[in-house]
């Protein structure tokens, strides 16, 4: 086995972990603000990849506007998915069980929406920064996968700032952490509950444009997204953007070697076995205990 | 009390000329939504009694077909052992992988049930010396009894729902026995339970071994009926499915899941003009459920039922 080889493998790696962090992150968030796991998050992904490939190639949108389109989109469609089922279920009190069921009817819904209207075949989006690519060691890595993980990079920090800098982020966290006690102090937890999945949504949504031009995107990928990125959240304790990316490019990173090292066909079932592991014996992630609850 | 048997006799005399009356196609539809009631009552017994969302039913679905298939056609054995063994591995399974599974609940326990469906799947796909893989095991022998072959649509209808009637009596009385009221103690006052050493894992433990073993006998069925399997009858959508049955008719309901069941299989072919429409509106009316009508349609044929009893009392009580 050659080392570029290795260092390719460590690449593809750290680009595939910081996608499965970017759908993670999604995840965390909108644990954080609602305490619920958010079963369509790959979902959100899949359409506002779709939504760009759309603006671009049929309304033929400038790329960086139908980019912008995309990314709404998953804030329309988490805000319209907290103001329609969300708010009316918290109200009653329902059970995580009934969260579970919604979310899963969402994404059947969704992915139904894309397979019914788009079709059955994937798309792919043209690569950030053109076709150019870089040699590293022995390795080869694309103009584009440097966008990513820059992007990725950028919106965990951004994130993290958002949450522990700006009076919105503080009153997001504080409505989650004790949703009377920010009452009381002129929070409105309800408003506070729909910008978090807003928040998701652009999440998801930039996850799915961001990886979209190095995997095509199709309707059935987003359930396998979720969970990529559920194990990245959880790998990094759920609540903290800053463990999801750690968790995803640890991820990443035993998927591309397990690809190297056993065979390609084990990565889904190795990556899995590692999510169900990690629940059970690390329940608090790698980087010790958070505030994990809701199960 | 005489009018429910009445509706009971009814609607089984109804169930027996049903399939003479119907045109083959529609029974063939009411044979498979038979053998989804079966594997749909073990997600429902889960979910309605122990709060568990499973996600992982169509790998025991799986097992019992690749069972069935392997063991009848590679084998040559008996159709019986089929089912023996298809339990017998579907159980073990799920006994090793539930004991830790299930220490996890909620949302943790549904993801980690996800993620063992999409494994199982990969390992169908992997597997192909045991299963064929995409190419699957075709010729799969018809089913006998005393002489007298299953082999077409009419005659399987009758085993397949015999199955699923027993097997809806296993659930109901399981329901209403003394494990039912433990059921009940663990799902509404789980610390109360625990004081009144109720051993709620090992409970649990029991319900998905069950689950397990309705979906294999769900897969033996399917794989004698179709006498064809391959890796794509047991994806994610299918566990996906399962969960529908047991939840859009009513999740604590046995009837409710041959309700959830007749939907799944006839809405795909009243709109089967409209191409892959009827998912969106699975999703939709799974939607729908959760959001209206948490105990699912039984009970809103319950509230309709008592609404009209009510009218038609109010003149009486003035």
């Amino acid at each position: 086995m050659s080392s570029g080889l290795i260092v390719q493998a460590v690449l593809a790696g750290i680009t595939n972990g910081l996608t499965y962090a970017l759908v993670g992150i999604g995840i965390a968030a909108i644990f954080k603000g609602t305490r619920i796991i958010n079963v369509m998050q790959g979902e959100f992904s899949v359409t506002g990849a779709m939504i760009t490939v759309l603006l671009l190639g049929r309304a033929s949108w400038p790329y960086w506007l139908a980019i912008l389109g995309g990314a709404l989109s998953g804030a329309v469609i988490g805000t319209a998915i907290e103001l329609l089922f969300v708010r009316y279920m918290m109200r009653r009190q329902a059970s995580p069980q009934s969260f579970i069921l919604l979310t899963i009817g969402i994404a059947i819904t969704m992915s139904a929406s894309v397979l019914f209207f788009i079709g059955r075949s994937g798309y792919v989006l043209p690569p950030f920064g053109g076709e150019g690519a870089f040699v590293m060691l022995d390795a080869v890595i694309g103009s584009h996968a440097l966008w990513l993980i820059a992007s990725a990079l950028g919106i965990t920090l951004a994130l993290r700032l958002f949450y522990h800098r700006t009076t919105l982020g503080l009153a997001m966290m504080a409505a989650s952490i004790d949703a009377d006690g920010a009452a009381t102090t002129g929070v409105d937890v309800a408003r506070m509950r729909t910008l978090t999945f807003a928040l998701g949504g652009i999440l998801g949504a930039v996850a799915g444009i961001l990886v979209t031009p190095l995997t095509s995107v199709d309707f059935a990928m987003g359930i396998n997204l979720t969970l990529k990125g559920f194990a990245a959240a959880i790998l990094g304790g759920l609540t903290n953007p800053l463990g999801a990316a750690v968790g995803g490019i640890t991820l990443g990173l035993m998927e591309s070697l397990a690809t190297v090292a056993v065979s390609s066909s084990y990565k889904d079932v190795v990556a899995l076995s590692v999510l169900i592991a990690i629940m059970i014996f690390m329940p608090h992630g790698m980087l010790g205990r958070a505030g994990r609850r809701g199960g | 009390m005489r009018w429910r048997y009445a509706a009971l006799v009814l609607g089984l005399c109804a169930w027996a000329v049903l399939p003479f009356i119907l045109p083959r196609n529609l029974v063939d539809l009411l044979v498979f939504a038979g053998i989804y009631t079966v594997a749909g009552l073990g997600v429902g017994l889960l979910l309605g009694h122990c709060g568990i969302v499973n996600l992982a039913q169509a790998v025991f679905y799986g097992i019992g077909a690749y069972a069935t298939a392997y063991l009848t056609v590679e084998v040559g054995a008996p159709s019986i052992a089929g089912f023996v063994v298809g339990a017998l591995l579907a159980m073990t399974v799920a006994l090793l992988l539930g004991w830790p599974i299930l220490r996890l609940t909620g949302y943790f326990l549904a993801l980690a049930t996800l993620a063992l469906s999409i494994i199982g799947n990969a390992l169908f796909y992997e597997w192909d010396w045991l299963t064929g893989g995409t190419l699957g095991i075709g010729g799969i022998p018809k089913l006998e009894a005393f002489g007298f072959a299953l082999d077409t649509p009419l005659r399987f209808y009758y085993l397949a729902w015999l199955v699923a009637f027993l097997c809806m009596l296993l659930a109901h009385n399981l329901a209403h026995s003394r494990t039912g009221l433990m059921f009940r103690a663990m799902r509404d006052a789980s610390d109360a339970a625990a004081s009144l050493a109720i051993d709620m894992q090992w409970l649990r433990t029991r319900v998905f071994v069950l689950c397990a073993f309705f979906g294999s006998l769900a897969g033996n069925l399917f794989a004698h009926y179709t006498s064809f399997v391959s890796v794509q009858s047991f994806t994610v959508d299918k566990s996906f499915s399962f969960l529908l049955i047991s939840v859009l008719g009513g999740v604590r309901s046995v009837f409710g899941t041959v309700i959830g069941a007749l939907f799944i299989t006839f809405l795909p072919e009243y709109l089967s003009r409209l191409g892959d429409f009827h998912q969106i509106l699975f999703g939709l009316a799974l939607i729908a459920v959760v959001v209206g009508l948490p105990g699912g349609l039984v009970s809103g044929f319950d509230l309709l039922w008592r609404k009209a009893a009510a009218r038609k009392a109010t003149p009486h009580d003035r």
